[in-house]
């Protein structure tokens, strides 16, 4: 009895032990030692929170390169480090993710129906897409409360999840859970990569500026007075915000939705304090950088187009080098917008915060005649960014053009700019409506001179900013409307001495949509003149693409001769080769060039990350016409505060010194309280909202 | 043939492996939290379970009996098991890698499944034939997998529902598997 | 002296199976239908427990590493035949009552559990004591769950009368799906004085303390 079952249990022992020795070595597949050992380090709780089926799956992911050393959520930096230890990477800082919420709704959304079923967004949205009227709104149920571990999120005051930052541990369950795709997981990278998005929650004044600054939330940071706050969201899309806040023509006030209550915003006021209040503290507030990449990128322009593009690839790793062909940086900045709209003091110290990041500088370097691009590849860098504006100006096309006294508007203002004010004499016409002519009229006033300005149409088609017009008007511009200049009077000597103009009237429209000025013959008018600044029109200078001896140049120009680039992503016929600002658009605003740098500054980095440039089909690419309201209810009247103005009188008209001037803080209260804290279609009342009657309800924009 | 419909019928409903016969919860609370981790986890318990009652219908029949060996029964059992299933793995991850993806990671978990091993005894202690064995086998194994998958779409479904927080977890699922027992007693009317 | 208590209390409440550490299930809901019941396979389990740490403690350091689970195992196994043995010799009614879960004590994950995480790499004393302590923790809890689904299921304690007379038997508690809320309840009210206690002391709350099948370890392999 004992024998046999000794016998049988040794028998069936050894079988199985046989069996199993000979089908290890039949069976035996050939697996990377290394998974075993990533597996052993990782927690082993198989929570799926990284996305791969468990552990195991996590573990093979690293091996095989899918994923970094970082893959495991919940381990933090030990487990990272660990996996980092056998692999034989270097963990580096992980760069800090976080939910964030979108959604500033709350319970100031209105809801479509009265919802009365299982308290669970999910459950809701399959009930015609949940009942806020907003199509993309936070549903405020709380299931992404319930669904985290780690007791991150909860349901704030307002009726919208507030994340704790030191808690959350970015697993995702939230943004998985949440129906409405409120909630994301993002990085500073990301944040600073993200193409705004039709369904983003966008105020229609982030949807109209042209960088989509998060105008709401530093409004809203700037009312709690956290200026440092506000500044960092503004640095989020715009790193020039001194300039901006001084010399941006502010196209979000436009669609402002208190314009239907009494008058908009000022938005651009809120900017210039809190920028104003950074630098008079001289606080040089930190910028995060993510980690270095070491990738060296020529950033061709030195304008706000190339500090933006800058500022942007620095702050996302890399290692931009600006090369400019002027003395200093700043480009139109510095050599087109006079001292009196942005002292040069405050553009130098925001130009130097950006260089501060860690960006090399070249002055004095001219692209094609003191370097070329293949001079720069050689060099090691790997993608080019041409900022290079709009310098070259168009010519009036009349009799006597090449007179002594006849100069164009950005020569006169970049003389002025080099500090060497070129002589004109007592007289001086400027021809031209666009604010390169209204600062070259108003530069000549401040240097003692008369100054009439010629423009061919009125007064209400003038490109010009309308307080720049205002303010000429003010100093003593005199205007004459309805005429153009036909001929050039010189003297003996080649100088000129009068300018003869036709009167025009308005046809019909063009184009370009404005009213075509037709001459009327038999009008001519001649105008005592030293100096006749013409400034009708900049255009890039191309030349600088054509390289000696060929004929034809690698990049596509546009037939407005502007250079030809992707809308979206900026990148030229040449892959590695990117433009924006002036460049492209021709003439255009400072914020323009600053949104076009960062949207170069990303199609950089993805190509040089994942090599290809990833575009969402649903980018914002024009307003959504849902959010633009006719009628804006259950507000109150809050006066605008006025522009504060630093100087008046002879101390305006006779020195350089900033007209502009910056709000108090009492103003800034009361200015901040004026916003409305829109999301895409809900807004801030001062009547309960039950009080309110409203059938406004926005569509999903696929 | 009616024979074994009713023998389906009974493994399967009446009888359910886990939720009448209270065998293999560890893993039926322990995979059940994602429908996919669970179609994987069930599918490796039928495969396994009726191979295994399949091999130790043998052991018994022409070891242990003749041998007058009963009552090695456990340790024969749960030795053959073992290296079956070690086998098993060995064999997925060398001719089916697909399969072995699929279900690989769960093999090790099988070899502490008691629904396994009780449905080799029970399949002795019930005295079936082979062809039996192997039905019954299979049919149990489909009523876990079935169990498995029902709960597992309950608990996905949970996770985002209010619950008490001192409920969240393994006691919501304790009482939702209680509850879809008591659904299956209706089932007893039926044979 | 110190540490020999820390691992024999430890099984009596920090990790007290199967309500802090969720292991060993189907005896839980299977055998618990009276307090008897739930006593007789927890004096099992303490056997068997008690014995495979002492053994694999002993065997450690000549049992060789990958095969390490399939020798687990086998130790298990030959201490459940034996206690099969034993019960079918001085406990026959009970081995009866108990069935197919005696030889099923061979897969209860605490067995393995305890085997690889603790046994395996402590000395057989500390090992002996821990199986110990698990092995009446788990008996306690086995016992209380019973009585609890004895009381209200059959209206007795341990086979006497409890309930009064006109108590009808809430049938309900002794069969399956008894068992599963029953448990689900038991561990709910574990977890919310958990959570009291802890904060009582100040603690940061944990959601779920160890209700993960995570420490078993054995699937992790």
């Amino acid at each position: 009895m004992i024998l046999n079952s000794l016998l049988v249990l040794m028998g069936l022992g050894f079988t199985a032990a046989t069996i199993l020795a000979v089908a290890s070595k039949i069976l035996h597949v050939k697996e990377d030692p290394r998974i075993a050992q990533v597996e052993d380090v990782l927690p082993g709780v198989n929570c799926g929170g990284c996305g791969y089926a468990g552990c195991n799956g996590a573990a093979n992911a690293v091996v095989e390169g899918k994923s970094g050393a970082n893959v495991c959520v919940i381990g933090g930096i030990e487990t990272a480090q660990a996996v980092g230890a056998v692999m034989g990477l270097e963990v580096l800082d992980m760069e800090l993710e976080l939910a964030f919420r979108d959604c500033t709704g709350g319970q100031r959304a209105e809801e479509l129906f009265n919802y009365e079923g299982a308290g669970n967004c999910r459950a809701q949205a399959l009930l015609y897409g949940g009942a806020k009227t907003c199509p993309e709104g936070c549903l405020g149920l709380g299931t992404c409360e319930a669904v985290c571990p780690f007791d991150a999120i909860h349901m704030g005051p307002e009726g919208l999840p507030v994340v704790d930052p030191l808690a959350c541990r970015a697993c995702r369950k939230c943004v998985e859970a949440c129906p409405r795709g409120v909630l994301s997981i993002v990085s500073m990278s990301a944040k600073l990569l993200h193409l705004e998005e039709v369904n983003d929650c966008l105020a229609p004044c982030q949807q109209k500026c042209p960088a989509n600054i998060n105008i709401p939330r530093y409004i809203e940071a700037a009312k709690n007075g956290d200026y440092a706050g506000a500044v960092n969201i503004i640095r989020e899309r715009n790193p020039l915000l001194l300039v901006c806040g001084r010399v941006c023509p502010r196209p979000c006030e436009l669609d402002c939705r208190r314009t239907h209550v009494d008058e908009a915003v000022g938005i651009n006021m809120i900017k210039r304090f809190v920028a104003d209040w950074e630098m008079n503290n001289n606080l040089r507030l930190h910028i995060p950088c993510a980690k270095e990449t070491g990738r060296k990128i020529a950033v061709i322009g030195g304008g706000p187009a190339g500090l933006s593009c800058a500022n942007f690839l620095r702050r996302l790793g890399h290692s931009p080098t600006i090369i400019e062909a002027m003395p200093e940086l700043g480009g139109q900045l510095r050599y087109g917008i006079p001292e009196y709209r942005l002292p040069k003091k405050d553009l130098a110290w925001e130009i130097q915060g950006i260089l501060d990041l860690g960006i090399d500088v070249r002055l004095n370097q001219k692209l094609g005649t003191n370097f070329t691009i293949n001079d720069l590849e050689e060099e090691g860098f790997e993608a080019f960014f041409m900022g290079i504006g709009a310098w070259a100006s168009g010519t009036m096309r009349i009799d006597g053009e090449k007179a002594q006294g006849v100069i164009s508007g950005t020569e006169f203002l970049t003389g002025i700019g080099l500090g060497q004010p070129p002589n004109i004499g007592d007289n001086v016409i400027v021809v031209g409506g666009g604010n390169t002519a209204i600062d070259a009229a108003r530069t000549s006033i401040r240097l003692g001179c008369d100054v009439t300005l010629l423009y061919r149409r009125t007064r209400a088609e003038m490109p010009a900013n309308i307080e720049e017009i205002e303010g000429a008007a003010d100093e003593g511009v005199k205007f004459i409307f309805l005429s153009a200049p036909t001929k050039v009077i010189m003297d003996d000597k080649g100088k000129a001495t009068h300018l003869e103009c036709i009167s025009m009237e308005l046809g019909e429209p063009d184009d370009s949509g404005r009213r075509r000025p037709v001459p009327i013959e038999g009008t001519e008018e001649r105008y005592p003149a030293d100096t006749i600044i013409s400034a009708i029109g900049q255009k890039p200078q191309l030349s600088c693409f054509y390289t000696e001896g060929e004929e034809q140049c690698n990049i596509d120009f546009t037939r407005w001769r502007t250079i030809d680039a992707h809308p979206q992503t900026l990148q030229t016929s040449i892959p590695m080769v990117f433009a924006g600002g002036d460049a492209v658009s021709g003439p255009d605003s400072v914020i323009s060039a600053v949104g076009a740098g960062r949207i170069a500054a990303r199609s950089i980095h993805y190509l040089l990350t994942i090599g290809k440039i990833p575009l969402a089909d649903n980018t914002l690419r024009r307003l959504i016409p849902y959010t633009l309201f006719k009628d804006v209810d259950g507000c109150k009247n809050k006066t605008r505060t006025p522009m504060p103005h630093n100087c008046s009188g002879d101390d305006r008209i006779s020195t350089f010194k900033e007209i502009e001037g910056c709000l108090t803080e009492e103003e800034l209260q009361h200015e901040t309280s004026r916003c409305l804290r829109c999301g895409l279609i809900c807004y801030d009342r001062d009547i309960p909202l039950e009080n309110v009657f409203t059938n406004r309800v926005g569509e999903k924009v696929e | 043939m009616k024979e074994y419909f009713l023998l389906f019928i009974s493994a399967i409903f009446v009888n359910n492996i886990v939720l009448a016969q209270y065998l293999g919860n560890c893993p039926f609370i322990g995979t059940s939290k994602k429908i996919s981790v669970a179609i994987g986890m069930g599918s490796a318990v039928v495969f396994v379970a009726t191979m295994s009652a399949s091999i130790t219908w043998a052991v018994q029949e022409y070891l242990l009996d003749p041998m007058g060996l009963q009552y090695l029964q456990t340790l024969t059992f749960i030795l053959v098991i073992a290296s079956l299933v070690q086998f098993v793995e060995m064999f997925l991850k060398k001719a089916v890698p697909p399969l072995y993806k699929s279900l690989g990671i769960f093999l090790p978990l099988i070899t502490t499944n008691c629904a396994v091993m009780g449905i080799a005894i029970i399949c002795q202690r019930e005295e079936f034939s082979f062809i039996k064995t192997v039905a019954f086998s299979f049919a149990c194994g489909m009523g876990f997998m079935l169990a498995l998958i029902v709960l597992s779409a309950i608990r996905e479904r949970i996770e985002v529902s209010r619950t008490p927080k001192s409920m969240k977890g393994t006691p919501i699922a304790l009482i939702m598997a209680g509850l879809m027992s008591l659904a299956f007693f209706a089932f007893k009317g039926m044979i | 002296m110190s540490k020999l208590w820390k691992e024999f209390s430890k099984g009596l409440w920090k990790d007290l199976p199967p309500f802090k550490v969720v292991l060993g299930l189907c005896p839980v809901l299977a055998v618990t239908k009276t307090a008897d019941n739930g006593f007789g396979m927890g004096l099992a389990v303490i056997f068997v427990l008690t014995m495979s740490n002492v053994l694999v403690s002993i065997f450690r350091k000549i049992i060789p590493p990958k095969v390490r689970i399939a020798c687990f195992i086998v130790i298990a196994a030959s201490l459940v035949v034996s206690v099969e043995l034993l019960m079918q010799a001085f406990a026959y009614p009970l081995y009866q009552q108990l069935g197919i879960f005696v030889p099923l004590i061979v897969v209860n994950c605490i067995i393995l559990g305890r085997a690889e995480a603790f046994a395996s790499k402590n000395p057989i004393l500390l090992s002996a004591v821990d199986g110990l302590g698990m092995g009446i923790g788990f008996t306690i809890s086995l016992t209380l769950l019973g009585g609890i689904r004895e009381l209200f299921g059959y209206g007795t304690l341990f086979g006497t009368r409890i309930m009064p007379e006109h108590y009808k038997p809430f049938s309900f508690m002794v069969e399956a799906p008894g068992a599963f809320v029953c448990l689900g309840l038991m561990l709910s009210a574990m977890n919310i004085f958990t959570s009291w206690q802890a904060r009582r002391k100040g603690q940061a709350v944990l959601d779920n303390p160890g209700h993960e099948c995570r420490s078993c370890g054995i699937c992790s392999r």
